[in-house]
């Protein structure tokens, strides 16, 4: 899952700020999906009750995920389908190794779906000389360019139009022109055939109906349809907190997801898929087969600070949010899941902290991740805890481990810390020239970027003493005086009898 | 158990069979309770937010009202909606359709109301084919249609949505794989909203859900080009949504 | 860092009534030492403003984010010892950043300040988002004579501060901060307003390698200068 060894979100984030032509896309693509949820939810109305009913309905299916996975995988066994468990991606790997030879699968047509990248799958294929194919439009150009996803919903939005035309151009053997219905209709034309002639149909899961056994895929293309319908034999991978209990909670989901994935009211296809085909029904797959995948996810549970991750809808809407994501793109975070979902999950699926590297500290924790997910995950605060089960561990950076016990040495003494000021002020003298430090020492990370104040000649401590005198002989009238104390006076009261509004603290 | 041919897993010589198993299940379960540090629960819990908030349970249209706003939909979607009188008028668009467009080919569900459309004697330059599960070759049938016929099971207004079932005499394929997609909406199907529809699918028994519940918001597109938004691009490019009575 | 933000913060509370004391013994709030995971460390530093507030009715703070650390993250904080987290969500109770004290509990929205230039206002991400502060600076800003508002375009996008994050995602971080700066400066105001020292270190640091005459003010000196002349 993590990037080659050595690498890092800082070294790759370098690299992906010199390409202008990525940073214009992500910025427009991010922009226009942002742009397009807010006035989806504006229009729609009491965004904020409906997020706090997406969030109830995910913390309740996952503080019982027991019994509705249970309920699920009973349910879609009756319905015809044949449920797995799979702990990790060794056993889903032989899982669907055994199904391919079955079937002598000569080809597989995948619609999208993000646990088959987290499993290596289409790599499993290719090793059995499977050609897997991926069919959605963006997953089956960046496929053919041997490329991973940038965003996750929309993978390649790192590619321009004569990128993609010359990618398809060597599949149709012929120049196609870099136009967007033409490049388009080409592979509508080329994966109609493929799709008609594939054995295997696989597909992702957005949602499982625990109490009926289905599965509800949204999409906007057809080919999620497609792979579901058209081959015989169909496989589906879904992460196992993907459950919610009834129809009626799908709802729920299908006014949050859309809107906050790309600004719709409902994606183009929506289905809601119970079983096989039915002995008497004229298409649809002869068989089923359902992967349930673990993968890191159970860890969570019980976890009260990654409980809430598993909330998660998969709509993307951090992304499209996030500051640090706008300048560096998908890729920089090396995984298969980016941006602020994607700095949580990569490690909170990673038992061992010091394969993290430095996903968790891509972010300077501004919250915009948390105000725009639909389910309220609070995924700044996750951040932090991250970064503290990493010091816990001992794997963190031993300079960094180095100045903070400085900090802490010198910031748990106030008489400590206006020594260390005295001395600063002292040393500075060699650096500062008209009240700033400019020079490339060990803080060249900021000054690279922007001069460093130097510290005042007089703190504030040292001026207090002169201040407090001035201040207290600048007494304003004696009826303000009274008004002020009447208003914190009541403020303590409504304190004390525990509650009350308090001055607009936080939400 | 649902009518299907799928077979379970052959547990002789299968090396999957054991994630498939009762014990696995189970073991995943127990696995998932020691972590919530408790026992495992096999009674339905209480589930004080089910489905969405109050108010939105309280949506409610006119008929003339859900009507206009799923034809509303439907058209700033790129689909085209019609109003129609009768299914008489509904045959006679068809034909007129599939004589502009030069269709060679046209698949209908086998539905009562398609049936007495007449339409093979109406058009007979045209093949028209009707859904026949009893064939093994419908999938290749409607990947050479043209047209798509349905008539939908339900509608929602607010999104502007089509919902089919399939069931053997209606296929997963006709509204998926022609170029064109017509829709024949009953007027007294829409609904408001999607609640209702939903409802009625958790109300349903289970043995009762069909394999495939297809809802559709207008047609198949794509923006995975440089954002360029592009239609048509595996399902139907040209849906028609008309609205009868 | 900026002993002027606090006297005029002292200023200004001073004019509407409210005489403020200073505890010597607070050192940091802990959030550089919290935010990097290092809690321990961050505990070290928070527990001296537990001390220094301990009998303080009121708690008031020039920094956004500082009384988001207290707000948010103090109770976690201190979680796992009774003792410190009693004083943790007593002081959290306490605390208030300097706009929402002046607006909300002495609701005072008019300083009397005179301010005739162009001005355009950074939110922080912490002061707005984890303390919801939406208005308050507005309707402190609103009522300044002569003071002409320009909106800021993408306001809401962080500036690329989050403390350690500047030295340590350096890239990035500059990446932010250029997008910030250009945005200030297409608005063509003379001085920019904020309520978070750490943002504004991080802007004008930037906007002073690059030679642009704009101030960068805490909104505490815009208030107080505007009052003093």
């Amino acid at each position: 899952m993590a990037d080659t060894a050595g690498s890092s979100v800082k070294a790759r984030s370098k690299q992906a700020l010199q390409d202008d032509f990525l940073r214009k896309a992500v910025k427009f693509t991010t922009e226009r999906l942002k742009n397009g949820k807010l006035k989806a939810t504006e229009e729609h109305g009491n965004w904020e009750e409906w997020r706090e009913r997406g969030r109830q309905i995910r913390l309740h299916t996952i503080a019982h995920l027991d019994y509705y996975l249970n309920l699920f995988a009973d349910n879609a066994r009756r319905a015809g389908a044949q449920v797995y468990f799979a702990k990790d991606p060794a056993e889903a790997a032989i899982i669907t190794r055994e199904i391919v030879r079955e079937k002598q699968a000569k080809s597989v047509v995948k619609s999208k779906s993000m646990v088959t990248e987290e499993l290596h799958i289409n790599h499993v294929l290719e090793e059995m000389d499977v050609e897997a194919i991926e069919t959605d439009l963006g997953e089956y150009i960046i496929q053919l360019a041997h490329e991973p996803p940038s965003h996750i919903i929309i993978p390649a939005i790192h590619k321009n139009k004569q990128q993609i035309a010359e990618v398809l151009s060597e599949v149709a053997g012929e120049r196609l022109e870099p136009d967007t219905q033409v490049l388009a209709g080409f592979v509508r034309k080329k994966l109609r055939e493929q799709f008609l002639s594939a054995e295997i149909g696989m597909t992702g899961c957005n949602f499982a109906i625990a109490e009926s056994g289905s599965i509800v895929i949204f999409e906007n293309e057809g080919n999620a349809r497609m792979c579901s319908t058209l081959p015989k034999t169909q496989i589906t991978f879904m992460g196992m907190e993907r459950i919610i209990p009834s129809f009626e909670d799908l709802e729920v989901m299908a006014t949050l997801l859309p809107r906050s994935a790309t600004g719709q009211k409902l994606t183009a296809y929506m289905s809601a898929i119970t079983g096989p085909r039915r002995t008497a029904d004229g298409d649809g797959p002869e068989e089923l087969h359902i992967i349930i995948i673990d993968n890191g996810r159970s860890r969570q549970l019980g976890d009260p600070d990654f409980q809430e991750l598993l909330n998660c809808i998969r709509c993307g809407a951090c992304l499209n949010v996030c500051p640090v994501y706008r300048h560096i793109g998908g890729h920089s975070y090396g995984s298969v899941y980016s941006g602020p979902i994607g700095a949580v999950l990569t490690p909170a699926l990673m038992e061992d902290p010091s394969g993290w590297q430095d996903i968790a500290y891509a972010s300077s924790l501004c919250g915009a991740c948390w105000e725009a997910c639909p389910v309220k995950i609070p995924l700044h605060d996750m951040l932090v805890y991250l970064r503290n089960r990493k010091v816990e561990s001992g794997t963190s950076p031993s300079a960094e481990q180095v100045m903070f016990k400085g900090f802490s040495y010198v910031m748990s003494d106030h008489k400590r810390m206006e020594r260390f000021l005295k001395l600063g002020k002292i040393g500075q003298n060699l650096v500062v020239r008209d009240g700033y430090i400019k020079i490339k020492g060990p803080l060249k990370g900021w000054t690279n970027y922007r001069d460093l104040p130097a510290i005042p000649k007089q703190s504030f401590r040292d001026r207090w003493k002169e201040l407090q005198l001035e201040v207290t002989q600048q007494t304003p009238p004696k009826t303000m005086i009274q008004d002020i104390e009447l208003r914190m006076r009541k403020v303590l009261e409504e304190r004390s009898k525990g509650g009350g509004s308090d001055g607009g603290h936080e939400s | 158990m649902a009518d299907t041919k799928a077979r379970g897993v052959n547990t002789s010589g299968s090396a999957r069979a054991v994630y498939a198993s009762a014990e696995r299940q189970e073991e995943f379960m127990q696995y998932i309770a020691d972590r919530l540090g408790r026992a495992r629960i096999t009674e339905q819990p209480q589930h004080p937010f089910r489905g969405v908030p109050d108010f939105w349970r309280e949506y409610n249209l006119e008929q003339e009202e859900r009507i206009g706003m799923f034809m509303n939909n439907w058209t700033a979607l790129g689909g085209h909606a019609f109003r129609m009188k009768s299914l008489e008028e509904v045959g006679r668009f068809l034909q007129e359709f599939a004589q502009e467009t030069g269709a060679q080919k046209l698949l209908m569900q086998r539905q009562p109301e398609l049936l007495r459309l007449g339409l093979q004697e109406a058009l007979r330059d045209v093949e028209c084919t009707v859904w026949d599960s009893a064939k093994g070759d419908m999938i290749d049938e409607a990947a050479q249609a043209d047209i798509g016929i349905v008539v939908v099971d339900h509608a929602a207004a607010y999104t502007g949505t089509l919902v089919v079932l399939s069931s053997p005499d209606k296929g997963r394929s006709t509204s998926l794989l022609p170029r064109a997609l017509v829709a024949i909406v009953p007027a007294h199907v829409i609904e408001a909203n999607l609640g209702p529809i939903l409802k009625d699918l958790d109300a349903r028994p289970k043995e009762q859900l069909p394999a495939g519940v297809h809802f559709i918001t207008g047609p198949s597109r794509s923006s995975d080009i440089e954002n360029d938004l592009t239609i048509g691009v595996h399902g139907p490019g040209i849906v028609y949504a008309l609205v009868v009575g | 860092m900026y002993p002027r933000v606090g006297e005029a913060m002292v200023r200004i509370l001073a004019r509407n009534g409210v005489q403020l004391d200073f505890p010597k013994v607070q050192t940091c709030c802990g959030q550089p030492a919290f935010n990097s995971g290092y809690w321990d460390d961050a505990r070290a530093s928070a527990k001296t403003l537990l001390e220094a507030f301990e009998d303080s009715d009121f708690v008031v703070s020039p920094s956004g984010s500082c009384t988001g650390m207290i707000h948010h993250y103090y109770p976690k904080l201190f979680e796992d010892d009774p003792v410190m987290l009693d004083k943790a969500l007593r002081l959290k109770e306490k605390t208030y950043e300097f706009s929402q004290f002046l607006v909300n509990v002495l609701g005072v929205e008019d300083v009397g300040a005179s301010f005739p230039h162009k001005v355009t206002y950074h939110p922080s991400c912490h002061g707005s988002r984890l303390l919801g502060i939406k208005d308050e600076p507005m309707k402190l800003l609103k009522n300044v004579k002569g003071l002409e508002f320009v909106p800021l375009p993408d306001a809401e996008l962080c500036c690329g501060f989050g403390g350690t994050f500047a030295v340590k995602m350096s890239d990035i971080s500059g990446a932010m901060v250029t997008e910030k700066v250009h945005n200030v400066e297409s608005t063509e105001a003379e001085v920019l307003v904020g309520i978070d020292m750490g943002c504004l270190m991080n802007i004008s640091g930037h906007i002073h390698a690059g030679g642009k005459p704009i101030r960068v003010m805490h909104l505490a000196e815009l208030l107080n200068e505007g009052v003093s002349s």
